[in-house]
């Protein structure tokens, strides 16, 4: 158990994570590097100081407060040297704008606990609870553990969100305390998925396949619903979801929901405030025609109707 | 582009037809724009500005508009000892005179309610020497015109006492019938000693018994009407329906309804007449709790047959008869919503005894109507909803709320609402008007505010005051900090001491001498409301006496009183705080900036604000950015809220009107003073700059609540008094009993899918545990109202939810339009 972790951000009213109202802990670091991740500011698994310079009134505070000179503003940017940096954050501080913000916060389990449960009456009324998401929950699993453990202590519904590549075994004691396991299966060509996410997806395959044996094992309530995010161009080959609904039809009684995502742009400003191209910037939203296609395929390969939906928007007709 | 704008469904062609020709305006042969008529005297007026004092849109045309109705007025014959009667009597009788035989009458084809017009400025029946004294008091130096404009000029806000704002005793009127009524008061009339019959209390009882003819005689007179227009009739379908309507115009509003259709006719006769006694297009006449006290004569008609349909016909007609009032201002274009501002509130399912839930067949029934009516303005729906309300309503509700751009009705939360109720029976020893026996009774009028039914009257927004004003004479020890500067004569006035001197803020050596300052000045800003409303209020009660209104409230027969003398059993006269949010965050930010952080020193913070933080900006951001805010579901800083909530309340309820004996209380409904006092008031600490509105209501500043829905409901729930839990059981606090307006705006999007459908309306099951007393909810995007606001021909349906009321988008004006876009842009979700 470790009591400390870094957290990117808390979601409240999050209604995509799992069953209800919840709220999700996006946790800071991921194994994979997507090349449609809607969060790229949690991939790296330290806090990073981000400058948005639309916000930036280039008043200097941040150059002046900061006393080992870490903080330069060159060409009208804000330039954080990482050499010079300790994370003292008085930089932070003294930003009258939030221009400049730290991505990846440390909380203590038993304080982030207190604070998620102030929706406790939403989640109460819906159904709902927390969802630990990332980044990847699972680089954190003796934060995300201890995080579970005080959730559990007060009855809370809980989630995990993974992107499923973690060193096997890592799940055994989260499993006792989970609810719900959100597992995404993006790709499920070895090769392909290695050109979209930065890594092969054995590992992936693998653990799910550990996880529900575990479950099984241990006779646990655990429901399991993977999450295929259908991306343009990527993801959304009909041959890809063909696959996968062939790798997923003999488990089919682990598995409670099978969720084709579609692509949404909500992260676009994100992007443009980060100051970085997505390659995605200009893609449209797929059609809803589409999204039904990818369903009748994946029925077809023997999926069972009442365990496959797809969610998320399309494109206005 | 507007495929997904509501769109009326289901109308047969006689509603489709009527409502075509409501939204025809100005093109419409038939219309039910003012008529006005006079005792002919030189001194005669009918306009009664008092009532528009708490609408400074209309201060400049005051003399105007007093002046073109007395010039067009027409003349009614009078009896020959008229001028011998006391005035309540004049009064009486002019507007039975007024209404009986001179307003025209006509059917409209295929219409299946009678009486249609009733927007009337009729005589104040003065005699010469009462209408100098009234002159005197309104006009003189210290008069209520030149007060009511220095305390709104001055960013303090408003007050007057105003029109309408109850519930009428409808469920007894139909219960027992004028006759009924009549005999009450023919009752109380002999009970008196004759003395009393010789003073004003015999006046009083005479007028209010000429009052009760007016109904009666105008039913006959429309029966009449209907008898002829169907002896002409060549349908016979149309002939049987003219028939049946003189049928039931025989019997009623004289006697007790037999059916649905007659009590729905009586109680739209009964209704409209309120609103011709008043001179005041449906300001806030509510109709209480309709789908309870009509139920029996749903009932009773199911029974014998009624068709479920044709009872949605009578009920749609009644809709076109309530938009009529805004007829009023047919010619005139709308601005900031005010002409959404009538507010004729009706109230749906609710608690009833026992914590019995009160939902039925006929909740349903004008649900469906509501449904295929809207958008459409009158009469506005409010829903109670509350821990047991039945899946079946909360179904409907959510799939009203997503299928058109937002609530066609106002949400109202009972257990909060309730608490309220309880706090004031508690406060003012009234647990024999209010308890646990009638309580889950109250209901809401005009937009939100919680009152009881057929016996109170409230003056739900007679006071608007800005809490932010106390903040501003802090920074000037009891002076304006900006001189006022009339516009039109471009004089800037000197600035004086107004408010108590609480010394130089700059010598604040620690944080609670800024807050004792501030209880000093909201003290003081709230006696200079009390004292500014006694003059209307005493004004109104020596001159504008409602008699017919009188006989539906109750109280005024039995103390023989007008209702504007204070004759209701429940009289209290409501200060609605405005500029809530912005005057907690400028109090957190003052603490956070010159105290706690020392960023500033507060005569730089003072400067900042003089200078419109302009050459300040770093300072502003930092205000703006680093300070807390209240909607965060922020314990500290919601405390601050907790704080000024208090503070505020309890020195309402410490005042009282001299003249009519009506107790203060509090609520927030705000209206659209938010808007306005933006430009009069300065800069504030918080980081709004003047110019920028002020925070609505209860809601968070615009751009606060960055944590979404569920922590800005939190919030709220904490300012109104939280919860405290007894046992294990949870007590709701409440210290508003008239209620709070919040608006939440969700992107549509969101709740697209059936399951986040689910997830609504477990939010609203949220909110009911944990938020307000009121909720409005909009389910438009941003892109939408860029669209409208570019396209406006094209959105003209487009409802918008503003501060408990309704409003067409393009029509509430350029500012209030770019403040909705901008909350809608700053969602996360």
């Amino acid at each position: 158990m470790n009591r400390t972790g870094l957290v990117l951000e808390i979601q409240r009213m999050s209604t995509e994570d799992g069953p209800g109202l919840r709220t999700t802990v996006f946790l800071k670091g991921c194994p994979l590097k997507c090349r449609w991740c809607h969060n790229p500011e949690s991939i790296k698994s330290d806090p990073e100081i981000l400058w948005s310079g639309h916000a930036c009134l280039h008043c200097l505070k941040c150059v002046h407060v900061c006393e080992r000179k870490a903080v330069r503003h060159t060409d009208d940017k804000i330039v954080i040297d990482s050499g010079l940096c300790n994370s003292c954050g008085m930089c932070l501080k003294s930003c009258p704008t939030n221009a400049l913000e730290i991505a990846g916060k440390e909380w203590y389990s038993g304080e982030l606990a207190v604070e998620l449960l102030k929706d406790r009456v939403f989640f109460e009324v819906s159904g709902g609870g927390v969802t630990v998401s990332g980044g990847e929950a699972l680089l954190q699993d003796g934060f995300t553990l201890s995080l579970l453990a005080e959730l559990k202590k007060e009855n809370i519904h809980t989630a995990i969100d993974t992107c499923g590549l973690f060193p096997a075994g890592r799940m055994e004691n989260i499993l006792n305390l989970t609810d719900l396991i959100l597992y995404d299966i993006k790709e499920i060509d070895p090769v392909r998925h290695k050109e979209f996410t930065g890594a092969d997806n054995a590992v992936i395959l693998q653990n799910l396949t550990a996880i529900m044996q575990l479950i099984n094992e241990k006779k646990l309530s655990t429901e399991i619903w993977i999450r295929t995010p259908v991306i343009p161009g990527a993801t959304d080959a009909v041959e890809n979801i063909r696959k996968i609904a062939e790798f997923l039809s003999d488990k089919q009684n682990s598995i409670s929901k099978w969720e084709l995502c579609s692509f949404n742009n909500l992260c676009n400003e994100k992007y443009r405030r980060l100051g970085i191209q997505w390659e995605y910037e200009h893609t449209p939203l797929m059609q809803s025609e589409e999204m039904d296609f990818l369903v009748n395929a994946a029925l077809d390969c023997g999926i069972d109707k009442s365990k496959i939906a797809w969610t998320g928007m399309t494109r206005k007709e | 582009m507007n495929a997904a704008i509501k769109e009326p469904a289901n109308l047969s062609p006689r509603i489709q037809w009527l409502r075509d020709y409501f939204f025809k305006g100005t093109e419409r042969n038939w219309n039910n724009e003012n008529t006005s008529w006079t005792t002919g005297t030189d001194w005669d007026f009918q306009y009664n500005e008092l009532t528009y004092y708490i609408v400074p849109e209309t201060y400049p045309f005051l003399q105007t508009f007093r002046s073109s109705y007395a010039q067009n007025a027409k003349k009614v014959d009078l009896c020959d000892d008229f001028w011998s009667w006391s005035l309540p009597e004049r009064v009486a009788w002019f507007n039975y005179q007024v209404m009986v035989n001179y307003v025209p009458r006509e059917i409209l084809p295929g219409d299946l309610i009678a009486g249609a017009r009733f927007n009337i400025q009729t005589s104040a029946c003065l005699n010469k020497k009462e209408a100098r004294q009234r002159d005197k008091r309104v006009y003189g130096k210290k008069g209520s015109r030149s007060q009511i404009k220095w305390f709104f000029n001055h960013g303090y806000g408003n007050s007057g006492a105003t029109s309408g704002h109850l519930i009428p005793g409808h469920e007894k009127l139909l219960k027992i019938g004028w006759a009924g009524i009549r005999s009450e008061l023919q009752d109380y009339y002999d009970k008196l000693p004759v003395k009393d019959k010789k003073g004003s209390k015999g006046a009083q009882l005479r007028a209010m018994m000429t009052a009760s003819r007016m109904a009666v005689d105008l039913a006959s007179e429309y029966e009449k009407l209907c008898r002829k227009t169907a002896a002409a009739e060549t349908d016979p379908v149309r002939r049987k329906e003219l028939e049946t309507m003189a049928d039931n115009l025989s019997r009623v509003p004289l006697n007790p309804p037999k059916n649905f259709h007659e009590a729905v006719q009586a109680l739209w006769i009964n209704h409209m007449l309120v609103m011709s006694d008043e001179n005041y297009p449906g300001p806030g006449v509510s109709f209480g709790r309709i789908d309870q006290y009509l139920l029996p004569y749903w009932e009773k008609s199911v029974k014998e047959g009624m068709n479920r349909e044709f009872a949605k016909e009578i009920l749609k007609c009644f809709w076109f008869h309530a938009n009529t009032a805004y007829d009023a201002t047919l010619r005139i274009g709308g601005n900031q919503g005010i002409t959404a501002g009538y507010g004729q509130l009706l109230t749906l399912s609710g608690l009833g005894p026992g914590g019995k839930d009160m939902t039925n067949d006929l909740t349903y029934l004008i649900l469906e109507v509501i449904d295929e009516m809207s958008p459409i303005l009158e009469p506005k729906p409010n829903i109670r909803i509350h821990r047991n309300t039945p899946d079946k309503l909360m179904d409907i509700i959510i799939s009203m709320i997503s299928s058109s751009q937002g609530a066609p009705f106002l949400l109202n939360f009972d257990e909060r609402s309730i608490a309220g109720m309880k706090t004031q029976a508690e406060k003012c020893g009234l647990s024999e008007y209010i308890n646990d026996g009638n309580i889950f009774d109250y209901a809401p009028v005009g937009c939100l505010e919680n009152t009881m039914t057929g016996n109170d009257r409230s003056g739900t927004v007679d006071n608007n005051i800005n809490l932010y004003k106390a903040v501003d004479l802090v920074f000037g020890s009891g002076r304006d900090t900006h001189p006022f500067e009339n516009t039109i004569t471009g004089k800037t006035e000197k600035i004086r001491q107004d408010g108590p001197v609480t010394g130089d803020p700059c010598k604040f050596k620690k944080w609670s001498d800024f807050t004792d300052a501030f209880e000093v000045q909201m003290k003081y800003l709230i006696r200079r409301c009390v004292n500014l409303y006694e003059i209307s209020e005493s004004l109104r009660a020596d001159t504008a006496p409602t008699p017919y209104l009188s006989c539906m409230v109750k109280g005024c027969a039995e103390k023989a009183k007008d209702v504007t003398q204070g004759g209701a059993e429940l009289n209290f006269t409501t200060i609605e705080a405005v500029t809530f949010a912005t005057t907690v965050d400028s109090l957190l930010a003052v603490k956070y900036l010159v105290f706690d952080e020392k960023i500033c020193t507060m005569k730089q913070l003072k400067d900042a604000l003089k200078n419109n933080w302009e050459g300040y900006e770093i300072l502003e951001a930092t205000a703006r950015n680093k300070a807390p805010k209240y909607g965060r579901d922020d314990d500290e800083a919601d405390m601050m809220a907790r704080y000024v909530m208090e503070l505020w309340t309890e020195e309402v309820w410490k005042h009282k009107t001299k003249s009519t004996g009506r107790r203060f209380r509090p609520g927030m409904l705000s209206w659209n003073y938010w808007v306005g006092a933006g430009f009069i008031l300065p800069a504030s600490p918080d980081g709004r700059r003047q110019g920028k509105f002020f925070s609505n209501a209860i809601c968070p500043s615009s751009g606060a609540d960055i944590n979404g829905p569920t922590s800005n409901t939190n919030s709220v729930g904490k300012a109104l008094g939280g919860k405290l839990i007894d046992g294990g059981k949870e007590i709701y606090m409440n210290m508003l009993p008239n209620g709070a307006s919040h608006t939440i705006s969700f992107n549509p999007a969101l709740f697209k899918s059936e399951a986040n459908k689910e997830k609504l309306k477990a939010f609203l099951k949220g909110y009911s545990r944990n938020g307000g007393t009121a909720l409005q909810i909009n389910m438009v995007d941003s892109q939408t109202l860029l669209d409208a606001q570019e396209n406006p021909a094209d959105y003209r349906h487009l409802l918008v939810r503003v501060t408990g009321y309704n409003a067409y988008f393009v029509s509430i004006g350029r500012e209030l339009q770019d403040e909705l876009i901008s909350r809608l842009s700053h969602e996360k979700i």
